[in-house]
């Protein structure tokens, strides 16, 4: 009983997401009130009459009230949460219990980060992002849409069974010289091949970061010198993309070196068909091997099949799959944010891919048209707000540089394309109401250009990174040739590893080190949240696997205890408590958060700020709250770089508390040793 | 004492009753349908927006999901939610209170509002709604006037600091009680010292509904007497009509001795398992041993003696027959039904001088008292038999002017006064009829009708829950009252004599005890204003409360900020918080096991051993 829906505020949906059970639940309620001989309407009809008047009640409060709704819950525990994104509202709803309202609040801001990273600055723009999330054409918004549901199908069932989506933060195989073997091969042989192949053949783009996952799991990154860094929120993001494109089921047997051509990799959950793919380059993707590297992101997963169904299923030919997807990345931590660059997903196993970032020429406009962005919104809250006197003015003194910049910025551009005429034609407008002196100047009456100022940048934006309407130059990606060969190259190096990896994957730390040195640990979570990194013991929770902490049923108890854990932990840490102790059962869980400097040395525990139950989920993926915590404590430690540390353990509850600590003191320095490696 | 507190603002902001069947046509405004809103003086369209809107969602998620709204959360503002047959109850606290306490609140106002009024749909109809808001309005001040925010995160009852009292004196309380169990028309009582509980034998919820009244006649009394010291109106003796949910009454009945069995055997069906009536006093524990063998033990013939007025009363309220509940309350209204001129006239009287108030009369206020001993012919159990604006809820006043007095004039007057009572209970009987369309399995609906005794001597009372026709009874009224009398006097005298108890020198530590089946609270953090001392510990015990709600197999809890280290620890019975104050020295947050944080269950189990708690 899931539901996940964006609505404009004209109550109208924008993109929906439900599981079969909530379909049915929908359809039978609706059926029940329709008149006899009536057929059903669609689905997508039926949400929208259903949620209407939440969503015109909310928009209701917010202009009367001031305030708006965050969340219901009803008597037999379903849970509605709401969040107000810009100009959309945003509700998620459980109703089988198995999500609290901190995962449906950190679902929707999951939801937003994605729509972030796949439309970038058309975010910013609500009128824009409406007709961004729901394209007059039909069979356009199918396909947009059945993405978005299955990338809300991935992220939630890594959510639930993949400790680094549980704690949001990455994880990598741990293997040093691999690690370091592999890095080396990313750096010298793909980077530089490709980086130094013809302009051409690149189409003037330039790979910055590349890695290699294994199912969910980082077993090497590599940025180029001239890249800044990928942030955490930004590489889980991208881990659920690729996840999304090459499904891999990690439930699955190890697939043994022989029949591992065969499978394919393919579970129950996930088949591969032939590409069926009629598009312009198929006469270079045919020659490709057919083995495993076409696949169509298609689930036979009931749930999947149920928001097909929703759709119509309309027959939609799968993207092609050399097609980069165009995603918008922060740069400079934060500073620079929804930066355009193409993200290319190339399967080299099942279970193990390679993905490349590059840099797509010209997004030096991508900055200008930021901080354009943000001139025109201070100014509309200063006009908002009434400011007439000084704040006016000093909006008007800042539009006098704005104004500068921007002339020369129309100019630079060429008003040749159509978007850069509407944008000069919407700023002629706007100089002449501002600044001449028969216009009205500084006031109220200016917020409606602002607006469209806005959206004209915005289109601007969108026009040069998020429709590539093939311009004369030809298609904007690396060649598919160039792609094969880095895929070739790197399936190459890596031959010999494929098997190894994917076992690794599933038992990359196991319990069974810990417990001569832990008696009585049953498992433990530990993350670097400056640097995003988690290790923990792999948790294997199907019948088939037995791990140390017994087969199916009783490591599944354990699994959930864990995962109910992390969410009451984040609750005391959301209200400033960084150290939480709970006898729970049989077990005794401890939480630990502290600060340490570059070398080691422990920091004092600060306070860490109070915040309200329905402020962003914390975590470091929909929102980065570690991010903002480490800045806030930072204040007070100037010039020092300040690292961050979590550990979570379980252990039996006869162990003497006293051990316990002391083992929590020692797990601490001993998994500070590995980390110590550079992850990039 | 206890004057009459406003309702804290930073713990309400709003409460409102709505009845959505007054708003079904399109033209119908919103206004028609809030019967209640708080604050009062909230502006008209401000109400109308929150009614409408919040009652408007809470029916769209509600058909969305088949199920009521419980909560409802805004950003700065938290509701919690009752919705049922049309009406709309929304209470709205800060956020930083605790969902349950919330939800709790609204539960225990609402309930009370039931008790003393009957059904809410029948309140409404036989009353009007500025007399019901002026209840409402108690209501919720009386709730929100909790001793700390301690008390109002846990929804406890006041009691008497034990800790301060001489054990004999609980033992007399408890003694007391027993001793007015002897008339087999009383059911259970409890007594009350300055609006705090001494000795209850009731269970926490209708001990916690019985001083409401009490402390509203004394408010009352406070008024009417102007400046007058509380010592010039001795003693007196009053009754009012209450409500009683089926397993209340159910649990009231049966004799104590089968009470722990039988709660533990109905605890799964029944909806207050756990709350099983426990006297917080010793009397009730060894007593219950002696008496089963004994059939001559008062306790045994209270069940034995079946009256006929019972089984008459059983039968119309736990059977409601389709005639009976055709014959609808609305349409034999109760004023229309008034037998005689004199009651009449004696109700509008009273209506007229105390319209819908509780009414309350001293006998040491002699001019007044006395003019209604001459002026009235029913001079002892004076039938003021007047219904509490027409709801049911009765009020009764007695005047005990000399012992021997009364006996005489009750035996002349006997008649009158059976003949009244026996009016009213028709009456009664009449009203609590279910409504046609509130049958099913709803609490409001078969509310039965008891009657709630007060005796007040100085600053103590005894409330003592008995059966209607007890007011008929004079035999039974001379007994209870003079078997107690002297022996309240000198519990009064002794109670008066404690002095407060010294403020504990601050700066060791804080702790709250909380009794889950009591409902007691017992802490040093005192008082209602809460230091920026005490604050963290308070957020940190709402929080733990929480979590303890939430999850069941939670035992104990260190949580840990830089300032504050708390420690929380429960079992079935009780929540135990407990900080050392002083601050823990500032640590890194590092795991460490010589961090005092992790000393604290230790030093919580050695402090708390002299306030009587015991953490094993």
């Amino acid at each position: 009983m899931k539901c996940l829906l964006i609505a404009s505020e004209s109550a109208e949906i924008l993109f929906h997401w439900t599981d079969q059970e909530f379909q049915q639940n929908v359809q039978e309620k609706y059926s029940s009130s329709q008149e006899e001989g009536e057929g059903l309407p669609a689905f997508e009809d039926i949400i929208s009459t259903l949620f209407a008047p939440i969503i015109i009640s909310c928009g209701t409060m917010v202009y009367r009230q001031g305030d708006s709704y965050t969340s219901f819950t009803t008597e037999n525990n379903h849970i509605y949460a709401l969040c107000q994104f810009d100009e959309c509202l945003y509700i998620a709803v459980n109703g089988d219990g198995e999500e609290k309202e901190d995962d449906l609040r950190r679902k929707l801001y999951v939801l937003r980060k994605m729509t972030e990273v796949m439309f970038g600055m058309v975010t910013l723009s609500g009128s824009l992002l409406r007709k961004e999330l729901r394209p007059q054409d039909t069979e356009q918004r199918v396909r947009l849409w059945k993405h978005l549901q299955s990338l809300v199908e991935t992220y939630n069932y890594l959510r639930e069974s993949d400790q680094s989506f549980l704690v949001e933060a990455v994880e990598r195989l741990i293997h040093p010289t691999l690690c370091e073997q592999c890095i080396e091969f990313l750096e010298r042989r793909l980077v530089q091949q490709i980086n130094s192949s013809s302009l051409v053949e690149r189409a003037g783009e330039e790979v910055l970061h590349t890695f290699i996952l294994v199912h969910t799991k980082l077993l090497a990154f590599y940025s180029s010198r001239t890249a800044s860094t990928l942030n955490t929120s930004d590489l889980l993001t991208l881990i659920i993309m690729a996840q999304n494109m090459y499904p891999s089921n990690v439930e699955l047997d190890e697939p043994s070196p022989e029949d591992a051509e065969s499978t394919s990799g393919s579970g129950p959950e996930s088949f591969y068909t032939p590409e069926p793919s009629p598009s312009s380059r198929d006469s270079s993707s045919s020659e490709r091997p057919a083995r495993g590297s076409s696949p169509v992101f298609e689930f036979v997963d009931p749930d999947i099949q149920m928001a097909e169904d929703s759709l119509h299923t309309l027959e939609i030919g799968p993207p092609d799959p050399s097609t980069p997807r165009r995603v918008f990345l922060e740069l400079k931590d934060g500073q620079l944010p929804m930066v355009p660059h193409s993200m290319y997903c190339l399967p080299l196993w099942p279970g193990i891919t390679l993905v490349l970032l590059t840099k797509v020429p010209n997004i030096q406009i991508t900055r200008s048209v930021y901080s354009f962005l943000e001139d025109f919104t201070k100014l509309e809250k200063c006009l908002n707000e009434g400011q007439a006197g000084s704040g006016a003015a000093r909006g008007q003194l800042n539009m006098h540089n704005t104004r500068s910049k921007l002339d020369k910025f129309i100019r630079d551009l060429g008003p040749s394309e159509l978007q850069c005429v509407q944008l000069l034609n919407v700023w002629t407008e706007f100089k002449n109401r501002a600044f001449t002196r028969g216009g009205s100047g500084f006031n109220k009456d200016l917020i409606p250009l602002c607006k469209s100022m806005k959206t004209r940048l915005c289109s601007l934006y969108r026009q040069r990174f998020l429709t590539d309407t093939g311009s004369s130059d030809g298609p904007r990606c690396l060649s598919p040739a160039l792609q094969e060969r880095a895929q070739t190259m790197v399936q190459e190096k890596l031959m010999d590893w494929k098997d190894f990896l994917l076992v690794k994957s599933k038992r990359n730390v196991t319990m069974v080190s810990y417990l001569e040195e832990f008696p009585g640990l049953v498992h433990f979570i530990w993350v670097d949240r400056s640097s995003g990194q988690i290790i923990a013991p792999s948790l294997n929770i199907t019948e088939r696997t037995t791990s140390e902490l017994g087969k199916g049923p009783v490591a599944r108890y354990i699994k959930s205890k864990v995962w109910g854990l992390v969410r009451t932990t984040r609750q005391y840490l959301r209200k400033g408590y960084s150290t939480v102790t709970l006898r729970d059962g049989d077990f005794y869980f401890c939480y630990f958060l502290w600060f340490e400097n570059e070398n080691g040395y422990k920091l004092e525990a600060g306070d860490i700020p109070i915040l309200p139950d329905d402020s962003p989920p914390i975590g470091m993926l929909g929102y980065d709250y570690y991010r903002k915590l480490l800045r806030y404590y930072g204040k007070n430690h100037q010039g020092e770089a300040v690292k961050c540390y979590e550990l979570l353990t379980v252990h039996l509850g006869v162990i003497p508390t006293e051990i316990i600590l002391q083992h929590c003191r020692q797990l601490a320095s001993k998994l500070w040793e590995p980390s110590r490696n550079p992850l990039l | 004492m206890a004057e009459l507190i406003l309702p804290d603002s930073r713990r309400c902001h709003y409460f409102f009753l709505y009845d959505g069947s007054k708003v079904r046509g399109e033209d119908d405004p919103t206004r028609k349908g809030i019967c209640y809103f708080y604050p009062e003086e909230t502006p008209l369209d401000k109400q109308d927006l929150l009614c409408s809107q919040l009652a408007g969602v809470g029916r769209c998620v509600s058909e969305l999901s088949s199920s009521q709204v419980s909560t409802l959360r805004l950003r700065r503002c938290k509701f919690a939610i009752r919705m049922k047959d049309d009406f709309f109850w929304a209470l709205g606290c800060s956020v930083d209170t605790p969902t349950v306490s919330v939800c709790e609140l609204l539960h225990q106002l609402i309930n009370l509002f039931c008790f003393y009024n009957g059904p809410v749909r029948m309140s409404y109809e036989l009353n009007s709604r500025e007399t019901l808001a002026a209840r409402w309005t108690c209501f919720l001040s009386h709730l929100l006037s909790a001793q700390s925010p301690l008390h109002y995160i846990f929804s406890c009852l006041r009691t008497m600091d034990l800790t301060n009292v001489d054990p004999l004196l609980l033992l007399k309380a408890a003694l007391i009680l027993q001793a007015c169990q002897r008339c087999p028309l009383v059911l259970a009582g409890c007594i009350i010292f300055k609006g705090r509980v001494v000795s209850t034998q009731l269970s926490p919820e209708l001990t916690m509904k019985v001083m409401v009244h009490e402390r509203e006649m004394y408010n009352k009394a406070q008024r009417t007497n102007g400046t007058s010291a509380p010592g010039s109106f001795g003693c007196a003796v009053s009754s009012t009509g209450v409500f009683l949910t089926p397993p209340e009454l159910q649990h009231l009945r049966s004799p104590p001795v089968n009470k722990d069995s039988s709660s533990h055997s109905s605890s799964q069906k029944d909806a207050l398992p756990r709350r099983s009536r426990l006297s917080r006093t010793l009397s009730d524990t060894p007593s219950s041993e002696p008496e089963p063998s004994d059939p001559t033990s008062p306790h045994s013939s209270q069940k034995l003696s079946v009256h006929p007025h019972w089984s008459e009363l059983d039968n119309s309220v736990f059977s409601p027959t389709p005639t009976q509940s055709a014959a609808g309350s609305t349409t034999c209204s109760p004023r229309a039904q008034r037998p005689s001129s004199s009651q009449r006239r004696n109700s509008h009287k009273a209506e007229e001088e105390t319209l819908h108030k509780f009414y309350y009369q001293s006998f040491h206020d002699s001019t007044r008292g006395v003019s209604q001993i001459e002026g009235e012919e029913s001079s002892t159990c004076e039938g003021n038999l007047h219904l509490n604006g027409g709801d049911g809820a009765c009020e009764t006043e007695f005047d005990f002017s000399g012992p021997s007095a009364n006996v005489k004039t009750v035996s002349g007057d006997n008649e009158a006064c059976c003949r009244s009572t026996k009016d009213h209970m028709t009456e009664v009987k009449h009203l609590t009829l279910p409504h046609p369309h509130t049958l099913e399995s709803n609490e409001q609906s078969s509310l039965i009708a008891m009657t709630l005794y007060v005796h007040r001597v100085n600053s103590l009372v005894l409330a003592l829950l008995v059966e209607p026709h007890f007011l008929n009874d004079t035999a039974s009224i001379e007994e209870v009252y003079h078997s107690s009398l002297a022996s309240l006097n000198g519990l009064e005298a002794h109670l008066h004599t404690i002095s407060p108890a010294a403020p504990e020198p601050a700066g060791q530590y804080l702790f709250a005890h909380y009794d889950c089946i009591q409902n007691t609270l017992t802490t040093n953090v005192s008082g209602r204003a809460v230091g920026a001392l005490e604050h963290p510990f308070v957020r940190a015990t709402s929080l733990l409360h929480s979590h303890f709600c939430s999850t069941e197999t939670l035992q104990e809890a260190i949580i840990r900020s830089a300032g504050t280290a708390v420690y929380g620890t429960r079992n079935v019975a009780q929540e135990t918080f407990f900080q050392q104050l002083g601050g823990p020295p500032r640590n890194s947050g590092i795991p460490n096991h010589q961090d005092s944080a992790f000393s604290l269950p230790s030093k919580a189990r050695h402090r708390l051993l002299k306030h009587g708690v015991n953490l094993l």
